[in-house]
């Protein structure tokens, strides 16, 4: 994928999740206020995770790391920039998923217990005020979607380019003669 | 130069039995290098289908220990298609009518592979 493709998947994105630069402006007003809880968060998003046992096969011996990783995305969450590379960035991180072998399910289950736990959080921080907390929660889940849509987009074109390599294995085809092949019917 | 001694060696191919119906070299990439083909068949898809065949053909001459491949015969209720190798950077592919007898198909088919590797 190059640039002009990232830049219409981030636009894609955007309008599908409705993750608007106003949404981005109120992500930003809470990083002060959410930044100190995120460890917790992470650390209750993997104990609900090893709880899980056909999760815990790729946890084993990475969970240190892992939530290093994990604290970092949700700092960035809370920081952005939302950009092109954001875009790109994820759909790297979608990427290594597929390449790990992690079942397609589990990105969508840990978005929602993320999502779940930010949602607690900002439940917490605006008990008295509902505007704010509504603002903040329609923020949260628009880029929670666009960075899970952006991670499936990534699976989904990872997947099948294994698919197709295991194809041309199984059948001795050349890349260029399936391209030919496929050119033919087009 | 070369083209015409392809299309040459298919039109003696063509002509060596009324039952051959059309005939092609095609790369290993299934890309056309000449070909004899009726006006309804699409020379992109018969290359490439071809080549695609052959192979499928080799991997499972392999796979159930069957050998070095010779030749992918394919029959269906219309007639023949048939492939195989001229060369390690081409193939031959035939078409012939259901009633075609096959054993002289074979030795002209061989006889037109052995040519085309020699130029190829």
């Amino acid at each position: 994928m190059n640039d002009t493709d990232f830049e219409r998947l981030a636009a894609y994105t955007r309008q599908f999740t409705g993750f608007s630069k106003e949404m981005e402006s109120v992500l930003n007003g809470l990083s002060e206020q959410i930044l100190p809880h995120l460890p917790d968060v992470t650390d209750s998003f993997y104990s609900v995770l090893l709880e899980i046992p056909k999760a815990r096969p790729f946890l084993d011996g990475r969970i240190d790391s892992l939530k290093q990783t994990h604290i970092r995305w949700l700092e960035q969450v809370f920081s952005g920039p939302f950009d092109v590379e954001y875009t790109k960035h994820m759909y790297q991180v979608g990427d290594v998923h597929v390449k790990v072998g992690l079942p397609v399910e589990f990105m969508a289950g840990a978005m929602t217990l993320v999502s779940t736990r930010i949602t607690e959080l900002l439940g917490e921080i605006f008990q008295d005020d509902s505007v704010q907390l509504k603002q903040s929660i329609a923020a949260v889940n628009a880029i929670l979607g666009y960075t899970l849509m952006v991670m499936q987009q990534s699976y989904e074109s990872s997947r099948l380019a294994e698919e197709l390599e295991k194809f041309l294995k199984i059948t001795g085809m050349s890349r260029t003669l399936f391209d030919n092949l496929a050119s033919a019917y087009k | 130069m070369r083209e015409d001694m392809l299309t040459s060696i298919l039109s003696d191919l063509n002509g060596s039995s009324a039952d051959i119906e059309a005939s092609a070299v095609i790369s290993t990439d299934g890309l056309i290098m000449s070909a004899l083909l009726p006006a309804n068949l699409d020379e992109d898809r018969v290359g490439a289908m071809s080549a695609a065949m052959l192979s499928l053909g080799d991997r499972t001459a392999t796979e159930l220990s069957r050998g070095e491949l010779e030749m992918v015969l394919i029959r269906g209720s219309q007639g023949y298609v048939i492939m195989t190798h001229a060369g390690p950077e081409a193939v031959v592919s035939v078409q012939a009518k259901s009633t075609a007898k096959l054993g002289l198909i074979f030795l002209d088919v061989k006889r037109a592979a052995a040519a085309i590797s020699k130029l190829i």
